[in-house]
């Protein structure tokens, strides 16, 4: 029973965001520390280009792209799950622990690993994801009653509190490592996006390919989690079952983009909150407009960080904080 | 052939137990209220059938199956249940709240079929919701709500509805609208309807069969006249009421009632 208008909006939705994001990545794709003018993008995209613009396009902006595009997508997503499962809007895959488990990895075994920059590099995801996906196991088995199961307020409860001392953890260990690796994790930390490469976009696209049609196959059954607990059950929701699956789901999702991005947060919050308040909160509609918003945010918030300060610039998690921080703010002043 | 029944169940957690060693039969086709005090238990044991909350022991019986062992998509196609005041998700329109009751009926990505259409579109038509079809429900009156979350639990055309006090925080008309719309769906739709009800003259008029409860165990279960009688609610309430019979009814009423001060 689902209103053709509806349905009409969240097509024209989608392909609004789809523009947008390609707008932005046209954008993106000309502005920056090396110049590659806008008139030779085209060029240069059809291998007209010098040396010097290939290379920019090919081996530096582009792979960052899409890589932050890819991430944003499966923060979104993730968030998207994890809003549902919880019942909770303010839930956002940093509270499950993914950004300060997988920081905390990524900090041990940065500082206390003999490292060789080849190959360590593509170790650093793998290290991030066992992290992650540790710290959301141990927030599972805290926040889990053997007699009424998982309980969702008490998830978003041990997963801040998680967070917090697995911050603090990495702050001990921080302290004692000398500057160069210190610039380094502080960087992941704050969302530097860090792995704009290709083999890391082959690393992310996985996990977005399956497990996106995965979760809207669920979408019946998030649509029931996400409304009461006694109808989903009289409705025929195995909910135990159904929450592991779908946590995993979105941890998988959080792990496998965090850790080529960097702690990134309010991604996962926002892009799901925004979509439902354009198309309601039935998953089938809003979670392909909360992809794609997660996708532009990303993009969006790391073309500017890139271009504000020469040359480094700002990490990209810091712009989505201080765009997220006032949203958090207003979504908690509407409550 | 009694097709719900409980068998000696047992729920609470550890020690406390709210309801112990309780065996009642649902009558098929029949409405069936349970009353009793607050914290007697009423709500638990709706919640212990319908396999809201499990049990500790004993067990609920529907066709000769075990409910704690049988699959729970299948049971859904046989029981309904509606929690009382349950929320919705804010945004979410009064159709697409009823389409999720077709819920056991769907497989891989729950596209709704052309039955699933005129189900939903009967529902709606039954609980006279039709025109609030596109609208959120959070818009609703009370009573309006309620009769969209009623409508959702006739769209999982189940032949036993099970409701948890449905006319609470509704006005006196409201209560009686959805009290008759419930009938309604027992003599014309012959559905099995089970309810836990606060008001007794409300549970005498419209219950074909009344469970009394106290502490966990049963005090009285049989017909309106067999349980509104001044010893049972003496028994179950601690009141001493004035039985009379409703003039419009026929169906025996509390007309007036004290605390029970001991024997005079």
């Amino acid at each position: 029973m689902i209103h053709r208008q509806q349905v009409k909006k969240q097509r024209i939705l989608l392909i609004v965001l789809l523009s947008l994001i390609i707008i932005t990545a046209f954008v993106s794709a000309g502005i920056g520390y090396s110049t590659l003018s806008f008139n030779r993008l085209l060029p240069t995209f059809l291998g007209q280009g010098t040396f010097k613009e290939e290379f920019v396009l090919f081996s530096v902006r582009l792979p960052r792209i899409i890589i932050t595009i890819l991430a944003g997508m499966a923060l979104a997503l993730s968030g998207s799950i994890l809003q549902s499962i919880t019942r909770n809007d303010l839930a956002d895959p940093g509270i499950i622990g993914i950004n300060s488990g997988a920081g905390a990895a990524v900090s041990i075994f940065f500082l206390f690993m003999p490292i060789q920059p080849g190959s360590f590099v593509y170790l650093l995801p793998i290290v991030a994801f066992v992290g992650a996906l540790i710290t959301a196991f141990f927030i599972y088995i805290l926040s889990y009653n053997r007699e009424v199961g998982l309980q969702p307020v008490r998830l978003v409860l041990v997963g801040v509190g998680f967070s917090m001392a697995l911050s603090g953890l990495m702050i001990v260990f921080i302290s004692s490592a000398d500057r160069q690796k210190v610039d380094f994790i502080a960087n992941w930390m704050v969302g530097n996006i860090w792995g704009a490469d290709w083999p890391f976009i082959l690393a992310l696209l996985p996990w977005l390919i399956i497990l996106f049609p995965f979760t809207l196959y669920k979408a019946n059954k998030l649509n029931l989690l996400n409304l009461n607990e006694p109808v989903a059950i009289g409705l025929g929701v195995a909910i135990e079952k159904e929450r592991i699956i779908l946590l995993l789901t979105a941890v998988a999702l959080a792990a496998s983009a965090v850790s080529v991005t960097g702690g990134i947060a309010f991604i996962g919050l926002m892009a799901p909150h925004i979509a439902k308040s354009l198309v309601g909160p039935r998953h089938q509609l809003f979670i392909p407009i909360s992809i794609l918003i997660g996708g532009w945010l990303l993009l969006f918030a790391d073309t500017i960080g890139r271009n504000v300060v020469e040359p480094n610039g700002i990490p990209a998690g810091v712009v989505v904080a201080l765009i997220g921080a006032p949203y958090f703010m207003y979504l908690l002043m509407k409550k | 052939m009694v097709r719900l029944y409980t068998d000696d169940l047992s729920i609470g957690y550890g020690e406390q137990l709210i309801i112990k060693d309780l065996s009642v039969q649902i009558p098929n086709q029949k409405i069936t209220t349970i009353i009793g005090p607050n914290g007697c238990g009423k709500s638990t044991l709706l919640k212990a059938i319908t396999r809201i909350i499990s049990h500790q022991s004993g067990a609920v019986v529907l066709d000769g199956k075990n409910v704690a062992k049988e699959n729970t998509k299948i049971l859904a196609k046989k029981m309904a249940i509606l929690p009382q005041t349950p929320e919705s998700a804010s945004g979410l329109t009064v159709g697409e709240l009823v389409s999720y009751g077709r819920f056991p009926y769907q497989t891989g990505f729950g596209r709704l079929s052309k039955k699933d259409y005129e189900v939903i579109d009967w529902a709606l038509q039954m609980t006279n919701t039709s025109s609030f079809k596109y609208l959120p429900v959070d818009s609703l009156s009370g009573g309006q709500r309620q009769r969209v979350w009623i409508a959702m639990a006739l769209a999982q055309e189940t032949e036993i509805i099970f409701l948890d006090e449905p006319t609470t925080y509704l006005d006196m008309a409201h209560q009686l609208e959805v009290l008759e719309l419930l009938q309604q769906l027992n003599k014309e739709e012959k559905r099995t309807i089970v309810m836990v009800l606060h008001d007794l003259n409300q549970a005498a008029r419209f219950a074909d069969y009344i469970v009394a409860l106290k502490a966990g165990h049963i005090v009285k279960a049989g017909s309106c006249e067999e349980v509104i009688t001044k010893e049972v609610l003496r028994g179950v309430f601690n009141i001493d009421a004035e039985i009379g019979i409703d003039p419009r009814t026929g169906k025996p009423m509390c007309i007036s009632y004290d605390l029970f001060k001991g024997e005079k």
